[in-house]
């Protein structure tokens, strides 16, 4: 046995090249699934801590106002173990360049300890609820912080009240709530330059936003295995006389989902991928070892009559494909716990989770390497049931001439005969290798597949920006009043310098109910000629705003099960109006990839509120080159809360873009290794496996280039047809890809652009060709002469 | 008086195999002429092969030269050896080293595609007598009849030199004196000057000159006025 482990290394080191391919894919699969594995394991341990450590709240209530002691009469609820009262509300921040941002401003009661939704200290000191200077304190989360380069202390101003309010920044926290600062469903990225979270005691807030005494969300935790809808609706009826607005569960609480989102997805990848590496691993080492058992057949032979048992063969080769496994799963270990560390650290960047989230999951490896020696395993007895049919006397006579046949492609005489001799050759090998080109063509599939989905990533979110920024979305400059305003307001913008257009409209926040099903929604009323935003189906064909009825947004409708003609109710859901309900007809369903909101007409909406001609924002056309200053005029106006530029908005995603990028490379590197290894293999195999007749072929007079082209027409035989078969799988697997990641909050479309298609097979080709080349690159080393040394 | 097809001066070989110098030919010096039949005899390890490799272009000399009429064949490049083989040689090994995946008629039309005027495929198939097994592959011939296609894979090019190494090696003695009367009716019909490298001397006989080796030396030159038909052969 140890002279069979003396040869086993010879011929790993004989075949090094191909050896090493083979470890690349497993290296690459293991490194995937331990890399993917523990940054879901890590995520998803330090989001349970973190968690638990702050009290995450099971159930969000708002109201429009209800004193503070309505906590206290829900603890005592039996199912519930903790109520926490707070104020959440937005305000304008006016920043130091006089431009807009908008803070989600929270109240926290004092002493924090035993609170729902606690924060947590980053940087700083934690607020005083009454500082001796009479200054306000405040704390704000750190990536608005970081994106607007503030230094502690710092002193910032919000529009409260139409009032401006100076506060001092103290201290940066985060808490279980705002691991992903997004302002809301529709913003698919956060967006710190624009939005921040303003944590104040609870007495301060209350000052600030004239609520004295009085809170309008209610936190809620409930005791494990109670009925949930039961005590909610206990719950809302004790709020009911407060203006009981809404409720929703953690699972629609917008940090939690998005991160929830995010371990799904990642969960799914961690489950697929690298399976397909391990598979094309696996079939590579079948073909390979199947290939070395024929071409050792003589000393197989020779070893049978030794006396060496089959057993002891079949050890032997099956030892190969476990020395590939073993190198390539403890590169994968490595390589795999370096990228869980960059992932981990994206992830640090992406969600705000304080608690280290590194770490070493000791089961992920274990699997991981049962998983790598199983495909050896695997690969090695499967290959190796041929060793056994050897009959050691046959063996060692020499073989006779590989079996030439007629392919089924020669019914086709016209075709045949125009055929080059060279493609009849590699037709016909390619035929009878049917194993080896199988392999290649699935493996260049997958690989293909994979470069269509890594590039698919890029066109998603791609699409979609364009889609929002440049067809959905036409304004230069979106403002927001703090309480509905009239015509003379919009008749001041239209009169400042550099608006071109104004169009008014009217936001309201409403509840639509369709048989005894109910979501909340945003109805946005907008000039039925607008043309700063046009809502569309989901063919993107423009609808127009119909005078009466609805243009339902499409998520509602299907949360609802609704469908144009249907009528729905709709409940406005502001503080201050109260209105009756009104019915409305479906018109038709509106479709956005970022945000979700229904339309209405502008008088429409009006009509829901009894009110005649007030608005509460408005779209505006600028002129370019006046955007900033006509952004500087419009801060200075207190009643108006948020300035939002286009512009501004388009930079601030693309530059949240990176992590994508650097996923989307990773992919297409892992997705070229995989092709590279599999045509590299095959031409290797092809090339050592034909020396004889191609030195033969040398000395008739083929020139390099000549015999090379011969390999590389059987090569391409299979990988060819399979970057072909790899474009429509790569967009099924971005179907399956997207349809495990949309969320109610989100969803991708499954975008493909034509260049993704050409990429792709541009990257098919170049894998196949370098493969290629490398796999014959001793053709040169090749003399004619050698086919020659075994007579002298 | 024939002209002279093949002049050897002073060739040398040397082959560096680790640490120690193989010295495979030492200073060979010979003339074939045109037309000839020529057979290199010599024991395994003499040199023969070493020295038919130089002829054919598949090999450098370490020293001397060796001029195709007056072409010196150590002064060409890659390039030019292969378009030498291309056009002038045709090769005959012992183990036919036919393309396991073409018919008898495409692995001779293989070889026809790389020159501008071939013989046409299917007469020289004919010639070796084989037209009625051309559209079998190699593995369905038996060897005599495999070695008869490698033949015709040598001649459609139409070379002016043919050379054949062991080229009844591998085959039985009646159908080894099929093979070698189909070289020597080539060699009548078609005026290709032919070298056979064997380590069998009775094949010898049918040559009009033969060059006998030893440790990579020339021994001697014979020449043969009366070469034996290979019928008469036998071994």
């Amino acid at each position: 046995m140890i002279i069979l482990l003396r040869k086993l290394r010879r011929t790993i080191w004989k075949t090094r090249g191909q050896f090493l391919a083979m470890v690349a894919v497993i290296a690459i699969g293991i490194s995937i699934y331990i890399s993917i594995n523990t940054a879901f394991h890590n995520l998803t341990r330090a989001r349970d801590i973190f968690y638990q450590d702050n009290n995450f709240a099971d159930y969000y209530f708002q109201v429009i106002r209800a004193p503070e002691e309505i906590s206290q009469k829900i603890e005592a609820l039996p199912e519930v173990k903790k109520a926490t009262g707070r104020i959440q509300q937005d305000v304008a921040i006016i920043k130091r360049d006089k431009s807009r941002a908008t803070a989600r401003l929270t109240s926290y009661n004092l002493p924090l300890d035993n609170e729902l939704n606690r924060i947590q200290l980053l940087q700083g000191r934690f607020f005083e609820a009454a500082p001796r200077d009479s200054h306000i304190e405040a704390m704000i989360d750190s990536q608005y912080y970081t994106a607007n380069h503030l230094t502690l202390p710092a002193n910032i101003t919000i529009i409260a009240q139409e009032k401006k309010i100076p506060l001092t920044v103290v201290g940066t926290a985060t808490g279980p709530e705002f691991t992903y600062i997004i302002k809301d469903a529709g913003h698919l990225f956060p967006q710190p330059q624009t939005f921040a979270i303003l944590m104040l005691p609870t007495r301060q807030a209350q000052k600030i936003l004239g609520l004295d005494r009085q809170i309008n969300q209610v936190l809620v935790q409930f005791h494990p295995g109670i009925d949930e809808k039961k005590a909610v609706s206990k719950i809302e009826k004790i709020l009911e006389p407060y203006g009981y607005l809404t409720s929703f569960p953690r699972s629609q609480q917008l940090s939690h989902a998005a991160l929830q989102g995010e371990l799904d997805g990642l969960l799914t990848t961690s489950r697929f991928l690298p399976l397909l590496f391990l598979l094309v691993a696996a079939a590579i080492q079948f073909v390979l070892l199947r290939r070395m058992i024929t071409r050792q057949r003589r000393e197989i032979g020779i070893l049978k009559a030794l006396g060496y048992s089959n057993r002891k063969l079949i050890i032997y080769f099956t030892g190969y494909a476990l020395a590939v496994s073993v190198l390539g799963v403890i590169l994968g270990i490595m390589l795999g716990l370096l990228f869980a560390a960059s992932i981990s650290d994206l992830y640090a960047q992406f969600f705000n989770l304080p608690a280290a989230i590194g770490g070493i999951n000791l089961k992920v490896i274990i699997y991981s390497i049962l998983l790598s020696l199983g495909v050896g395993i695997a690969a090695g007895f499967s290959a190796t049931r041929s060793l056994v049919k050897i009959n050691p006397a046959e063996a060692m006579r020499p073989k006779p001439p590989g079996q030439g046949y007629h392919t089924p492609l020669e019914k086709w005489r016209w075709l045949w005969q125009h055929l080059s001799t060279a493609w009849k050759i590699s037709i016909r090998t390619a035929f009878r290798n049917r194993m080896r080109s199988l392999v290649t063509f699935f493996g260049v599939t997958i690989a293909v597949a994979l470069l269509v989905v890594s590039f698919f990533m890029n066109d998603a979110i791609d699409y979609m920006l364009d889609k929002h920024f440049n067809q959905e979305i036409k304004y230069d400059l979106l403002v927001r009043f703090s309480s509905p305003v009239g015509p003379k307001e919009i008749i001041y913008l239209e009169s400042l310098d550099g608006i071109s257009r104004v169009e008014p409209f009217m936001e309201i926040p409403v509840k639509i109910t369709f048989h005894h099903k109910s979501a909340d929604d945003i109805i946005s009323g907008i000039i039925p000629e607008s043309r700063l935003k046009t809502p569309v189906d989901n063919q993107g064909h423009q609808l127009t705003i119909p005078q009466e009825g609805i243009l339902l947004s499409e998520k509602t409708a299907q949360k609802l099960g609704v469908k144009a003609g249907d009528k729905v109710t709709v409940e406005i859901l502001i503080p201050s109006i109260k209105v009756e309900k009104k019915e409305l007809t479906v018109i038709d369903l509106n479709y956005q990839l970022m945000g979700q909101n229904s339309f209405v007409s502008l008088s429409q909406a009006q009509k829901l509120l009894d009110e005649n001609h007030a608005v509460n924002g408005a779209l505006l056309q600028v002129e370019e080159a006046k955007i900033k200053s006509v952004e500087q005029e419009l801060s200075d106006i207190t009643g108006i809360t948020s300035i939002i530029s286009r512009q501004e908005e388009k930079d601030n995603i693309m530059s949240m873009l990176d992590s994508v990028i650097y996923f989307v490379g990773i992919m297409l590197t892992f997705a070229i290794v995989l092709g590279f290894a599999i045509i590299y293999n095959s031409s290797v195999i092809s090339f050592t496996e034909r020396r004889t007749e191609l030195a033969s072929l040398k000395a008739m007079g083929f020139s390099d280039r000549e015999i090379a082209s011969l390999i590389l027409k059987e090569t391409i035989l299979p990988a060819f047809p399979g970057i072909v078969s790899g474009l429509p799988l790569g967009y099924i697997m971005a179907h399956l890809y997207v349809k495990t990641v949309s969320t109610d909050l989100y969803s991708i479309p499954v975008v493909i652009y034509p260049a993704t298609y050409l990429f792709s097979i541009g990257g098919g080709i170049i894998f196949t060709l370098i493969g290629h080349y490398l796999g014959i690159r001793r053709l040169k080393e090749l003399t004619p002469a050698e086919i020659l040394k075994n007579i002298d | 008086m024939s002209k002279i097809l093949l002049k050897l001066i002073g060739v040398n070989k040397f082959y560096h195999m680790g640490e120690v110098t193989v010295e495979a030919l030492k200073d060979i010096s010979l003339e074939i002429n045109e037309h000839e039949i020529t057979v290199i005899l010599g024991p395994s390890g003499s040199g023969k092969s070493t020295l038919l490799n130089m002829i054919g272009g598949m090999d450098r000399p370490s020293a001397g030269s060796i001029f195709f009429y007056d072409r010196d064949l150590t002064r060409l490049d890659d390039q030019e050896l292969t378009l030498y083989r291309r056009r002038e040689i045709g090769f005959v090994f012992q183990f036919y080293n036919l393309i396991a995946d073409l018919t008898a008629l495409e692995n001779v039309e293989l070889a026809a595609n790389l020159v501008k005027n071939p013989l046409s495929s299917r007469k020289v198939l004919e010639k070796v007598g084989l037209a009625a097994r051309k559209n079998h592959f190699p593995s369905q011939l038996s060897g005599g009849e495999q070695q008869r296609v490698a033949i015709a894979r040598a001649l459609v090019k139409n070379p002016r030199l043919l050379l054949c190494d062991e080229p009844t090696g591998a085959l039985d003695l009646a159908t080894g004196q099929k093979i070698l009367s189909l070289l020597k009716k080539i060699n009548e019909e078609l005026g290709t000057t032919i070298i056979i490298v064997t380590h069998n001397s009775a094949i010898s006989t049918m040559a009009h000159n033969i060059i006998r080796m030893g440790s990579g030396k020339i021994l001697e030159i014979i020449a043969n006025p009366h070469p034996v038909p290979p019928e008469r052969i036998a071994w």
